[in-house]
């Protein structure tokens, strides 16, 4: 392991360093990931960027429209932030389920989008939110949404020297909840084997779904968000019998691997149990907010 | 590659060490600046038995470059009592027994004083306690008693009110 470790003060500074050190830099951010990879000799950088001292990139704001979150927040600020308690505990509970205590207090939002796993739990929270993400480089600002950044594993359209500054999304309509479900071979401290976002909205007299967004983590090569599914819900009276039937759909459109972790049957079936799950929860908590 | 100056407070002294780029805070605790309570084993942010506190909250010393906490307050378990006035956290470690081998033991203190202090004054739950510590592995104790004592420094720490 050997490279020049570099900490700009702002980030202009450190766009112009990418641009400069490039091919050979990298950002870091809280290198949870990074760190791990370039021990395990996946990666070889020569200049490592430190994101950690750039201003105003930590921490979440309310909006006039809804949320901003910096690329650079930490998962333990979010799940203690009084804002996601609400019709957005989806929220918390994919930051809740990313590694242990420590982890959480230094791995960052931002890197979870950037290091495209197809595992990444973060993600699927924010692709039921339809999330935006700002980015900015040499030429500089440009908003791309979250479905459309991430291409493949481990793959992005981050441009050379680009940096994620913030991720964006809407506040939600009355009678809406979200909700997160991970599934790994033990409970705390796995990567999943299937992860579950989903975020529902009923319409004004509750007997039917105004909207249902649907997101799966670890079933392909990206997180993806069945269509189907979600189409088959809109207007239908939400209960067992079509959230067993958008779970069905969700894991006809899913395309899991089969690995060491699980077969792709397995993963299929998981998709299918808990879309249902998900979905049952947020139907559960519009009711309770409703008490 | 390039030596850098790292000014660093470790147990509130100031530190000024020269560092590689690659040095972990882990690295610098243990061979540079020889404070051993610092363990290290899977060196992956697996087993949390390299845990340390920076400005307050535990982090893997790990994986975390030592270059990343330059300016910052790092606490180890050599920084949080001494033998004449222990913390609460480790009172209870010893009165509930909660310890074997003790090689996981820093880790664990120092990964619950963080969660302890995020809610002072708190009661925490054994649900809370247990997935306080999940990134924390224990070869010997099977946890119960770990959980025991946290449970124990919660209470007591939650009637006293305030941090020793
Ligand atoms: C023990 C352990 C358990 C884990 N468990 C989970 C888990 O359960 N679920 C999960 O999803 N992940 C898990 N992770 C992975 C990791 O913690 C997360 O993906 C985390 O969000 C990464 O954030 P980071 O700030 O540490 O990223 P870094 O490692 O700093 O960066 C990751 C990548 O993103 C780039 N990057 C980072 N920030 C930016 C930015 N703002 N702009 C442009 N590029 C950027 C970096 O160049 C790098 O390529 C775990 C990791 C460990 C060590
Ligand atoms: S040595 Fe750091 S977590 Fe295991
Ligand atoms: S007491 Fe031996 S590892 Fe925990």
């Amino acid at each position: 392991m050997s490279f020049d470790l570099h900490r700009p003060a702002t980030i202009s500074e450190a766009i112009g360093l990418s641009t400069r050190l490039a091919p050979a830099a990298r950002y870091i951010a809280g290198g949870t990931d990074l760190v791990i990879q370039i021990n395990r000799k996946k990666v070889f950088p020569d200049h490592l960027i430190d994101l950690g001292q750039l201003p105003g990139l930590a921490g979440v704001a309310e909006t006039a429209g809804g949320y901003s979150l910096g690329s650079l927040t930490t998962y333990r600020s979010i799940e203690l932030h009084p804002a996601f308690q609400g019709n957005l505990s989806g929220v918390i509970e994919a930051a809740r389920v990313v590694g242990g205590h420590q982890v959480r207090n230094v791995a960052t939002v931002g890197g979870n989008i950037v290091n495209a796993s197809p595992a990444a739990d973060f993600v699927p929270a924010l692709l039921v939110l339809d999330a935006e993400l700002e980015l900015t480089g040499p030429a500089g600002n440009r908003i791309v949404a979250l479905r459309d950044f991430v291409v493949g594993p481990g793959r992005t359209v981050l441009g050379p020297a680009e940096i994620v500054t913030s991720i964006r999304f809407a506040r939600l309509p009355d009678r809406s909840a979200t909700a997160f479900l991970k599934e790994g071979r033990r409970k705390a401290m796995e990567i999943s084997v299937v992860c579950v976002a989903a975020c529902l909205t009923l319409d004004e007299s509750g007997s039917s779904c105004a909207s249902a967004r649907l997101a799966v983590g670890a079933a392909a090569p990206k997180a993806m968000r069945p269509q189907q599914a979600e189409a088959y819900l809109l207007n239908r009276p939400p209960g067992r019998v079509s959230f067993a039937e958008a779970g069905r759909l969700a894991a006809e459109s899913s395309a899991p691997i089969s690995d060491v972790r699980a077969s792709a049957e397995h993963r299929r079936h998981l998709v299918a149990v808990m879309v249902e799950r998900a979905l049952t929860a947020c139907h559960q908590r519009i009711l309770e907010q409703g008490r | 590659m390039t030596r850098t100056n790292l000014d660093i407070l470790i147990n509130g002294e100031r530190h000024q060490i020269l560092i590689e780029p690659h040095w972990t805070l882990l690295h610098v605790l243990r061979s540079v600046v020889g404070m051993m309570g610092t363990k290290e084993n899977c060196l992956e942010a697996e087993c949390g038995v390299c845990t340390v506190l920076l400005d307050g909250k535990s982090v893997n010393s790990c994986i975390l470059l030592a270059g990343q906490t330059a300016g910052r307050s790092v606490t180890t378990i050599e920084g949080i009592g001494n033998p004449e006035h222990l913390h609460p956290l480790q009172a209870a470690f010893i009165e509930c027994g909660a310890v074997q081998c003790g090689y996981c033991i820093p880790g664990m203190i120092l990964t619950a004083k963080s969660f302890l202090d995020e809610n002072p004054g708190r009661r925490q739950s054994r649900d809370e306690i247990r997935e306080a510590i999940a990134g924390n592995l224990c070869r010997c104790t099977g946890y119960r008693k770990i959980v025991d004592a946290v449970a124990l420094a919660a209470e007591r720490m939650s009637v006293a009110g305030a941090k020793p």
